[in-house]
């Protein structure tokens, strides 16, 4: 679209982006998915943040994610300004099954709006969704070692469905009640299961839409914003704007 | 919302003492849980004499020059060099003692060993120490054996693998390609890990693990195993080119000293998991969720044997220390080791890890990790200043990458099998190898480390650089020799070569230097996150939250809240868990207030000729109690930042008439919106409690006022309402009327407000004085003590501590008080009175008196007039109260005489000289200048050692990398 842009279309645009939440909320499981299309049953914890890239391709634009994915720990907290520091964007996530974990949530959001690059784009996720969704494979087997159940092998054994017909009860935090601070704190918002990859994409296609992108590019001058804004709803989970482009592609994951 | 923690300021630089035992692997505190009585300990002195060590096979080793330690229950041998020789040894395992005959003038003991090796050491200090040392040996012999340690060594030794490795060789020579032969048989006695039935990680072969089985096993026949491991040059260079694996859990316990741990404690690790059986926690939740996701590749920990074991390990230890619980990263740890080790093995280590050889690592504010971290930046920035810099430049943070390194020993940064040999040195040569091997990996990188540009393409590098260890380091040399090095030899080697000069006494040096910035920048950002956190900051901007914060602070420095802070008992609100909220009791409250509200402090300014301070003491008063009581809304008997900002908010940015209904409401108990008789006697009390120290009567004689009034107007209006009611009770005196209970509603807001506004000092009191009273001020105390380091540091450190800064004061009061210029003022509260009576110069004693009583009319209230009595119901009310000076009964002097004699002895006192309250501050001042003269020496001493390091040192560590290089590929 814009010409100024055209040099740069080979020339990935990088977005630093950082995950941020309570503990066993499925952080990581979001990037797993976004990064590899996959689910792990057992992710080893983040030990201070693991770094993972992702390209992704907006109409002409090609963004390359630099994802941190910081650990959950409440003690782990002070480590999190190093990984947050420059960040462009943020997707602090929370489970939708556990009402402490927005709480947490929306602390972190506060700290960002305070303490980060004040145009970070800040996207909410409640995820996990996938356990409150009346689902035909919700079996409630206390034994089996939550991998079936939950999104996220972090799921703590007590959030397993007591009886498979109960599973909307799971639910803790109304998606009302998210978007309405989501709106009120202006923040991106989607609810996710990154089980079932509902929603993951769209969040990164949204971000990538906020993003003054025309500010990373130094060189840029009149680049247009890219993408009308609320075009998202449209979005299936797997047709997301050409964002899968390369999941094909060798896995930039990493552990270090 | 969350937790404010004042640990941090504990922290006390380890003494020599600490350092030695650490040095031997010994733990510093004699394990705190020890259920048998440690007082025998005490009774045996510490002492260290020089000594010659020789082993007792004739050509086996050479002799070193050295020092023996006796730290009962361990007799500990160090080599000059501190590096070449050294053992730790319980004194349970010395079966005999012998003075050798020998020449004339040499003193020398043979030492039998519970592994029937022979040491000898030659006393080489003079015969006095000498005979000295032999009979301290001599008692604590005795007391081991009375309490019957000397037995136990028989059946703990059964648990090493090493036993059974020497003994087993006798009838298995054939024991180099398969030692599955040798365990199976006494596989049930020894302690091992899942390895045993899990397999360990990496191609047996490819780690000549047979030939390294051989060396050791000739190593610990000659020089003794497990709890009596003699540590010569040799045992180093083997565990440089990697324990074999079902060594390496014994040694590390063996290397680290946890093996003491499990020796002299028993059945402690059972017991902790019996006692705490079902038991749930923050930190068992925490560990529950992260049970499934430590080695998970590994094949013992995708079965529930592997699973449980880890869970019950890291359950005992977070058990064992609560305060540490559970922190991310020890699941690694733990996992990694129960490869190697048994639980109780496993468990024993953690505790060394956690508490000696990674201090703070894993604490809840992780202040050890970070700062390491910040040790680590330094000593790049001093070995390798181009890659510091280049960072800098370019903005990538060391940490990003170096940070898990540290906290999980490099296992989840490399494959296993490197990792693991670099946890072997680690145990054996301490923390030093960390930043050693943190210093290589860069060092190594450099030339790509220049082109990096950001803390993404730093992470890619160094994974790139970990997955490639394997391969050759020179691939395309010709010397097929210098191809087979793998890059993880040429890290080790550079490691070691390159790095020595960091040494465990220069990273203790550099933990001492950084330490107060570390923590300085922790308590900020908690103070951050804790004000950020506050559900309401009412009208307070967050700067001056910060400063309510500060005095939270430092109350909690001095007084600190008792340690359960779990919340209350979980049980209802499901999923909905509480966080533990910091929250203060009544007495750390007095000490908050003490540091905002003027009146909530006794300061008596004294001068006594040599100097001028301000000596602050805490108040006590019910009025304080009251305001505690009033603030906390949640009535859960503590008080939360929270309550202490929402409690502040409400009396700070009040005018007139919000000060006045305040104080009515703080005294209004039953919240009924009237005062009782008592409750008005309460706030007289209370006022009489903020004025005590003002200068002058005006004030008494405010307070005196409002109690004729209050009562006068509270009579009137009950007078009204009984006549309304009780027609018959007219003859009654209105004055003292019917027998009202003391405790009935007495006196409205309205009242109140009326009887308030009738006097003009509580008018001014409640329209400015009141709010003004709370002050907001920055808190000096709250400076971090200067990182007091050298030897003027700590002779510094020495002398100044609270209790000789007390006795300097009271002996410097006693020579003012014999020469006369002793003198102590109560500072006022309020003080609105003071500028009028500040003299300009010496000025007849009564002028202040004279000038108030023109300007007031207060005076005529002399002290006895307004007779207040303790709110003691029995005595019945007097209402008639100003009228008399008949009523001098001693019971009414209680609270009121006291005061107006200090406000007297003010009066007096005063104009002898002026407050100057910039001198306050000169001892301090004196303190930073001091400071800063040891922030220099701290300098110059780093320096030293780098100096001394570089040289000496290098010849002995070519050595040892030499035979690191030669070593691996032997036979």
């Amino acid at each position: 679209m814009a010409d100024a842009a055209s040099g740069s279309t080979d020339k990935s645009v990088q977005v630093k982006l950082v995950l941020l939440g309570e503990a066993a909320v499925g952080k990581s499981s979001v990037v797993l998915r976004f990064v590899s299309d996959e689910f792990q049953a057992n992710k080893e914890p983040t030990i201070g943040a693991a770094f993972l890239t992702q390209k992704c391709r907006l109409e002409d634009r090609v963004l390359r994610y630099e994802i941190w994915d910081t650990a959950g720990q409440e003690r782990f907290h002070s480590l999190a300004p190093m990984y947050y520091r420059n960040a462009q964007a943020a997707v602090v996530v929370y489970d939708i099954t556990k009402a402490s974990s927005l709480d947490k949530a929306k602390s972190w959001v506060k700290e960002l709006q305070r303490q980060a690059n004040p145009n970070i784009v800040i996207a909410l996720a409640g995820n996990k969704l996938d356990l409150v969704q009346p689902s035909i494979l919700q079996s409630g087997t206390p034994s089996s070692e939550s991998e079936d159940e939950a999104d996220d092998a972090t799921a703590t054994p007590g959030e397993t469905p007591s009886s498979p017909g109960e599973s909307d009860g799971l639910r803790q935090v109304p998606r009302d009640e998210a978007q309405a601070y989501a709106t009120e704190a202006g923040l991106l918002f989607f609810e996710t299961s990154a089980k079932t990859g509902e929603g993951i994409v769209d969040i990164f296609t949204e971000i990538a839409k906020k993003i003054p992108i025309e500010h990373i590019l130094a060189a840029g001058g009149g680049v247009r914003r890219p993408g009308a804004p609320g075009g998202r709803s449209g979005n299936a989970q797997e047709g997301a704007v050409n964002l899968e482009e390369n999941a094909n592609k060798p896995k930039d994951a990493c552990n270090c | 919302m969350s937790t404010i923690s004042t640990a941090l300021r504990d922290f006390k630089e380890p003494t020599k003492e600490q350092i030695t035992q650490n040095f031997f692997s010994l733990a510093s505190i004699p394990a705190a849980i020890g259920k048998d009585a440690r007082e025998a300990d005490d009774e045996v002195e510490k002492m260290d004499i020089n000594a010659v060590l020789s082993l007792g096979v004739e050509g086996e080793e050479d002799s070193y020059a050295g020092k023996l330690y006796l730290m009962a229950p361990y007799l500990a041998f160090s080599s000059l060099d501190k590096k070449s020789v050294r053992f730790t040894i319980p004194l349970s395992t010395i079966r005999r003692v012998e003075r050798l005959n020998a020449r004339a003038g040499i003193y020398a003991l043979s030492l039998a060993l519970w592994h029937g090796g022979k040491i000898i050491v030659q006393l080489t200090s003079l015969r006095p120490t000498a005979d000295l040392f032999c009979a301290l040996l001599r008692d604590a012999l005795k007391i081991e054996l009375q309490r019957g340690r000397m037995k136990s060594v028989k059946g703990f030794v059964k648990t090493c693998y090493s036993e059974v490795l020497v003994s087993g060789s006798a009838f298995t020579p054939s024991d180099e390609k398969d030692e599955h032969s040798a365990s199976e048989a006494s596989e049930s006695s020894y302690h091992g890990g899942l390895g045993l039935r899990f397999k360990f990680p990496g191609d047996p072969k490819k780690l000549r693990e047979a030939s390294k089985i051989k060396l050791w096993m000739t190593y610990l026949k000659t020089h003794g195993r497990n709890l009596t491991l003699l540590r010569y040059p040799q045992c180093t260079r083997l565990v440089q080119v990697g324990l074999p694996n079902r060594l390496r859990g014994e040694m590390w316990e063996t290397l680290s000293g946890s093996i003491f741990l499990r020796y002299s404690n028993p059945g402690l690790y059972e017991q902790l998991l019996e006692q705490n059986t079902g038991r749930t926690t923050t930190s068992t939740e925490d560990i529950e969720k992260d049970l499934h996701r430590s080695l998970p590749e590994y094949a013992g920990y995708q079965s529930e044997e592997g699973i449980s074991a880890l869970r019950r390990v890291l359950q005992a230890y977070s058990f064992k220390n609560p305060e540490l619980g559970y922190c991310q990263a020890m699941n690694i740890l733990a996992a990694a080791i129960l490869i190697y080790m048994s639980e109780e093995q496993a468990f024993w280590l953690l505790e060394v890890l956690c508490d000696r050889l990674l201090p703070g690592y894993y604490a809840p504010s992780m202040h050890g990790t970070l700062l390491d971290q910040r040790v680590f930046e330094s000593l790049v920035q001093r070995c390798l200043p181009i890659i510091h810099d280049h960072f800098q430049a370019v903005d990538v943070q060391l940490s990003v990458a170096s940070l898990p390194w540290f906290l999980s020993l490099y296992i989840n940064s490399m494959p296993m099998i490197f990792a693991f040999r670099i946890v072997d040195c680690f145990f054996c040569m301490g923390p030093k190898v960390l930043f050693q091997v943190g210093l290589a990996i860069l060092k190594i990188n450099g030339e790509k480390l220049l082109q990096i540009q950001d803390d993404g393409g730093f992470l890619n590098l160094m994974r790139d650089y970990f997955a490639s260890l394997g391969d050759s380091a020179h691939p395309h040399s010709t010397d097929p020799r210098a191809r087979a090095i793998t890059r993880f030899q040429e890290l080790l080697l550079v490691s070691f070569r390159e790095f020595s000069v960091i040494t465990d006494d220069l990273i203790l040096s550099e933990r001492k230097r950084f330490r107060n910035e570390i923590i300085h920048s922790i308590e900020t950002f908690s103070k951050r996150s804790a004000v950020r956190n506050l559900r309401s900051l009412g009208r307070f901007t967050k700067d001056q939250a910060g400063l309510v914060y500060d005095a939270l602070y430092q109350a909690m420095c001095v007084i600190p809240p008792p340690p359960a802070q779990l919340p209350p008992p979980t049980l209802l609100n499901d999923g909905v868990e509480e966080k533990p909220e910091t929250r203060i009791q009544l007495k750390t409250f007095q000490y908050f207030l003490s540091e905002i509200a003027t009146w909530a402090r006794d300061e008596k300014i004294v001068s006594n000729g040599f100097q001028q301070r301000v000596d602050r003491d805490v108040a006590e008063h019910e009025f304080i109690d009251r305001l505690f009581f009033f603030w906390d809304t949640s009535c859960c008997g503590a008080l939360s930042f929270q309550d202490l900002v929402a409690g502040l908010d409400g009396v700070m940015f009040n005018d007139l008439m919000e000060n006045i209904e305040w104080f009515f409401n703080l005294h209004d108990k039953n919240k009924d919106g009237f005062l009782t008789k008592d409750e008005v006697l309460t706030v007289s009390e209370s006022f009489l409690f903020i004025f005590r120290f003002e200068v002058g009567d005006a004030y008494l004689g405010a307070v005196s006022r409002f109690m004729t009034n209050a009562f006068e107007y509270g009579d009137a209006l009950l007078a009204d309402v009984n006549q309304r009611k009780e027609s018959e009770d007219d003859e009654t005196e209105p004055r003292s009327p019917l027998p009202l209970p003391s405790n009935q509603p007495y006196l409205n807001l309205a009242t109140f407000r009326m009887v308030v506004l009738a006097d003009e000092i509580l008018e001014s009191f409640f329209e400015t004085d009141l709010s003004a009273s709370f002050r907001l001020d920055p808190i000096s105390e709250l400076e971090l003590p200067p990182s007091s380091s050298g030897l003027l540091g700590e002779f510094w450190s020495t002398i100044a501590t609270d209790s000789n800064k007390k006795m300097f004061n009271l002996f410097t009061d006693e020579i003012g008080k014999t020469i006369g210029k002793h003198q102590v003022i109560h500072r006022p509260s309020i003080g609105r009175y003071k500028t009028l009576e500040e003299p300009k110069a010496r000025e007849s004693l009564l002028t202040p008196g004279m000038r108030h009583s023109v300007s007031k009319s207060s005076l005529r209230s002399s002290p006895s007039s307004s007779s207040l009595r303790p709110s003691s119901p029995s005595q019945g009310l007097t209402v008639k109260v100003p009228s008399s000076k008949d009523f001098q009964e001693p019971a009414s002097a209680v609270g009121y005489s006291p005061m107006v004699q200090a406000a007297n002895a003010a009066l007096l006192a005063r104009p002898a000289f002026t407050i100057d309250d910039s001198k306050d501050d000169d001892d301090d001042a004196e303190d930073e200048l001091e400071a800063g003269d040891n922030d220099d020496q701290v300098m110059d001493e780093v320096d030293a050692f780098l100096e001394a390091h570089d040289s000496g040192l290098t010849d002995a560590d070519k050595e040892v990398a030499k035979d690191l290089i030669n070593a691996e590929p032997v036979k």
